[in-house]
């Protein structure tokens, strides 16, 4: 073994070398023609060349679960996406359409329109002005919501 | 050091010669690492018991993917890289050891009793430390500390840089210091 050098400090040089006292007494045990022979026979038994199927090589892998990583992170933001849009567009209107004036019924009817406006045509009516619509009217338009 | 010039050369040619189908060539390269081999297994807390199995597999392993062997490392310390690959594989299965037996060259019963417990207890944290270092950080120190490789081979035997060995040495003292004060 080398001699430990300037970088390491006495103390860890010293276990180190305690350490490796101990693991060259344990490697003693292990015999070599012994070893040899098992490992030349376990080369006859089970082949000499690591098999290579295409897929298994590293390269193979990792595009497949780079493939898997895109494909499932394309559908997680789609599903988080199609499931935001759904919940805002179900939310249970529990206001009384009758208890807000046109100002705040425009704005809760812009502020759902933001949500879902490509889904949506203008609300207009035929003066374009809210005060025009029956209270039916507008329940309508904030149940079709 | 690693091996000198003219045994690498020698491992060169009995790695060509196995390659060419001569299987005494691969008994010849096991018989002349295996103890280096198990050392290192050993000193990374292999137990003894599996000690041999353990050194064969990672011959098995080399042997089976050593037409990949590049020559940029020497073939001892490829085999080492193979060797720490296997530990790291068997540590899943097995458990350190719970009992420290001290070498007879560290259980000198001429000296302070209370001297060798304190060598005891510091090999039985550096064990332990050792054991719960980072990979790469565990493979740097011990084949640098332990198998006195320069960072240039130990670089080229993990596929990392020579900075990148550097700076896995020095966290990895830096961290058995603290586990052995």
């Amino acid at each position: 073994m080398d001699p430990m050098n300037a970088e390491t400090p006495d103390k860890l040089s010293a276990a180190v070398r305690a350490l490796d006292a101990r693991a060259a007494a344990l490697s003693a045990q292990v015999s070599p023609d012994r070893v040899a022979s098992r490992v030349l026979e376990r080369l006859k038994r089970e082949g000499a060349v690591e098999p290579r199927i295409w897929w298994m090589r590293p390269a193979a892998l990792r595009a497949a679960a780079a493939v898997v990583l895109l494909v499932g992170a394309g559908w997680t933001v789609s599903a988080i996406r199609q499931h935001s849009v759904q919940t805002a567009a179900r939310l249970p209107v529990s206001v009384r359409v009758d208890s807000l004036n046109a100002q705040q019924l425009e704005a809760v009817l812009q502020a759902a329109g933001e949500v879902r406006a490509a889904n949506f045509a203008p609300v207009t009516s035929s003066n374009g002005s809210l005060d025009s619509l029956s209270e039916q009217q507008l329940q309508q338009v904030l149940a079709s919501l | 050091m690693g091996l000198p010039a003219l045994a690498a050369e020698a491992d060169g040619e009995l790695i060509a010669r196995y390659l060419a189908g001569d299987e005494q060539a691969a008994g010849e390269l096991v018989r002349r690492h295996t103890a280096a081999l198990a050392r290192y297994m050993a000193a990374q807390g292999a137990p003894a018991e599996e000690l041999e199995d353990l050194t064969q597999e990672a011959f098995f392993k080399a042997f089976r993917a050593l037409a990949s062997f590049r020559g940029g490392a020497s073939f001892r310390t490829w085999l080492l890289a193979i060797g720490g690959n296997v530990l790291r594989d068997g540590r899943r299965k097995w458990r350190r050891r719970q009992v420290v037996e001290l070498s007879p060259e560290i259980r000198d019963p001429s000296g302070d009793p209370a001297e060798h417990a304190d060598a005891g207890w510091t090999l039985e944290r550096l064990e332990e430390g050792i054991g719960k270092l980072a990979r790469l950080q565990r493979e740097v120190f011990m084949l640098r500390a332990q198998q006195g490789l320069e960072y240039s081979e130990i670089s080229t035997a993990l596929g990392i840089s020579e900075g990148a060995a550097r700076v896995h040495y020095h966290h990895a003292v830096k961290r058995l210091m603290a586990w052995i004060q």
